[in-house]
């Protein structure tokens, strides 16, 4: 096959393929309306007239309603238990301790000096009270971004947790949680309130 | 031989067809800061039912308009013609009592409620060529008479532009409902009206990320005392936990086809990017080190990851070629604490939050750490930003002092809105994929 032959018989191709993609999209077009103007009439709805030329029509899905209740959960759902739910509602309360909290700087897990002597209380106290679990809770201040702040308040306790089982304390009685800058002790918004609220909260269980 | 070129020829002709009826494009959707399209909105008729809803979606059409700055809708107290029932049985408008008013473009509506199911039909009209430029009937409860508004927004838009518009997309954000300190996820439309609430466990429910196809959110909750990561479906309200191990954990994002969720995971103190498979939880790390690693953000490829590490001693963002097993390159250079990364949808832009003299502030920079902007910034902490899904618009949570608001702002920073004020603590935008 010649160089030229070829490619008349493309352009022929090309053209014929055109010609049918355009009465393709013209038959597709119509047909759009004209299903859509039927199916745009639901039993609920009367009095709907045919859709004019060049109106689309279309029906809106319902969505269910997505939020969960305390007291009624949509079917499907991964029902808590009625002790979990409570644990999740306790976990936003502050929890009284014992002990004193410890305190960090701005964008820091290092145990500070100042720390010190309340981790051997905290030390001294578990090693006398055999039995006793203690969870060690994270927080940060609001400065910085949630999600960080998330995994800053993780360090926190992990460093308290790592510096109490460097006292001797056995690493089964410590658990740790971090809600982050979730749960402020002091609600303002100054470095007072700050300095305060970047901490490690000890919870006896 | 011939085969082959058919094969060729089909596929070019399957390519190359939808540019075959493309309209004429009124507005250059990329040079914002151009004359703005003057368009008429005038009250919708109402055949059946409340006539609030014949005052409420034209008022949901003019915001999604004006949040483009590409159009400007005429006050209605210059409108010479009163729309009637005969404009949607044949009667013509009088274009030239719309051209004097200097109307450019015409859209009418009519609503017609029985129970709770509501038909809107809206046309809209170039008035200088007396042409239907689109013309849409929708059927569907009547609570979702916004939805409505938004889809027309987008056929106004594309009829105009050529681009798809965005405005019956949804952002999720978590804030805390009362005097309390829990905090439950919301879903809100673009017009900020109503949040509907997802969470209601009166615990902790934080960082909600949408899955591709827009169905489902991933989040985490406490509400079991500890933190998992749920899975719910918005459609049908099922929901499964899907990551227990480790401690802390918060959802990133999804991949590009929705199998797997990346989650950071703190595990004896270290937290790191897991790769998390959506149909049976299977893990494999995505990025690790010694420091904090967080924020996962994915590239519209699918090949990259912006992510946050305290590596250097303070947080910065990074980006990392999930294939290659090393070079991670920082491309946070704003200066102090740097975080929370989103990766534009469309393109290679990254934005990202920054501290800088007290207060942190928006930026975006290229993948490879050029070019950095300030998108956004105030008199107190601009953070938390999420692309919309066209690219155009991002939205960020800003907070001062205790108060707290969602903000929606242009990609090129040069106009924005408030988008939600009504509770405390607001944050974690995420903004939906198209729908």
């Amino acid at each position: 096959m010649g160089k030229w032959r070829a490619w008349k018989y493309c352009a022929v191709i090309l053209g014929v393929m055109m010609i049918f993609a355009f009465g393709c999209a013209k038959k597709q077009a119509v047909k759009s309306t004209d299903t859509a103007a039927t199916e745009s009439a639901p039993s609920s709805v009367s009095a709907v007239e045919k859709a004019p030329e060049g109106v689309v029509s279309e029906t809106l899905k319902p969505e269910a309603s997505a939020a969960e209740t305390m007291s009624s959960r949509p079917a499907g759902t991964q029902m808590a238990s009625a002790a979990e739910a409570a644990a999740g509602v306790s976990a936003t309360e502050e929890k009284s301790s014992l002990f004193q909290d410890i305190h960090f700087d701005f964008d820091k897990s290092l145990i500070r000096d100042d720390a010190k002597p309340i981790l051997a209380s905290v030390s001294d106290y578990l090693k006398k009270n055999q039995g006793v679990k203690l969870l060690v809770e994270g927080h940060c201040d609001e400065r910085g971004t949630s999600e960080y702040n998330m995994a800053l308040g993780d360090r926190r306790a992990e460093s308290a947790r790592k510096y109490l089982v460097s006292l001797g304390v056995p690493a089964a009685v410590l658990s740790t949680v971090s809600f982050g800058e979730e749960k402020p002790l002091d609600p303002g918004h100054n470095e007072e309130a700050w300095a305060k609220n970047r901490r490690a909260h000890f919870v006896a269980k | 031989m011939r085969r082959l070129w058919f094969v060729i020829l089909f596929a070019a002709g399957v390519v190359l067809f939808p540019a075959a009826g493309s309209a004429i494009l009124y507005i250059d959707i990329n040079s914002p800061g151009g004359r703005r399209m003057p368009i008429a909105l005038p009250s919708f008729i109402t055949v059946a039912g409340d006539p609030a809803l014949a005052a409420d979606i034209p008022k949901v059409l003019a915001a999604d308009l004006g949040m483009t700055a590409l159009f400007e809708v005429i006050p209605s107290e210059a409108y010479l013609e009163k729309v009637l029932p005969a404009h949607f049985a044949g009667k013509p408008l009088s274009f030239p009592d719309w051209k004097l008013i200097g109307a450019e473009a015409v859209v009418i509506g009519r609503v017609e409620a029985r129970g709770d199911q509501v038909t809107v039909e809206m046309r809209l009209y170039d008035s200088t060529l007396g042409k239907l430029m689109a013309g849409r009937r929708y059927s569907g409860p009547a609570r979702h008479y916004r939805l409505i508004g938004h889809k027309f927004a987008n056929e106004v838009l594309y009829a105009f532009t050529g681009v798809r518009g965005i405005f019956d997309t949804e952002i999720a954000f978590s804030a805390r409902p009362g005097k309390g300190r829990s905090k439950e996820v919301y879903v809100v439309g673009l017009d900020g009206q109503d949040p509907r609430p997802v969470t209601n466990n009166r615990s902790f429910n934080l960082f909600p990320r949408w899955s591709p196809d827009g169905n489902t959110l991933a989040y985490t909750s406490f509400r079991t005392g500890v933190p998992v990561v749920y899975l719910r479906n918005l459609r049908d309200g099922k929901e499964r936990a899907l990551v227990k191990f480790g401690n802390t954990k918060s959802p990133g994002c999804f991949s590009q086809g929705g199998e797997s969720l990346y989650v950071s995971v703190s595990v004896n103190g270290n937290s790191d990017i897991y790769r998390v498979r959506v149909s049976d939880g299977a893990v494999e790390k995505a990025v690790e080190g010694w420091g904090i690693e967080v924020s996962p953000s994915l590239s519209p490829d699918g090949k990259k990851i912006a992510f946050v590490s305290n590596r250097s001693g303070s947080p910065q963002v990074y980006v990392r070629d999930l294939a290659a097993s090393s070079g991670e390159r920082r491309i946070s250079h704003a200066g102090g604490y740097s975080s929370s990364p989103s990766w534009s949808p469309v393109g290679d832009r990254i934005a990202f939050t920054s501290q800088s003299a007290g207060n942190f502030s928006l930026y975006t920079v290229n993948a490879d750490g050029s070019d950095q902007r300030l998108l956004a910034s105030g008199d107190g902490d601009c953070t938390d930003p999420s692309y919309s899904p066209d690219g155009r618009y991002v939205v960020y949570s800003f907070q001062k002092k205790g108060y707290s608001e969602l903000r929606i702002i242009s990609a090129d920073g040069r106009s924005g809105k408030r988008l939600y004020s009504g509770f405390s603590d607001a944050g974690s935008p995420a903004w939906s994929p198209r729908r």
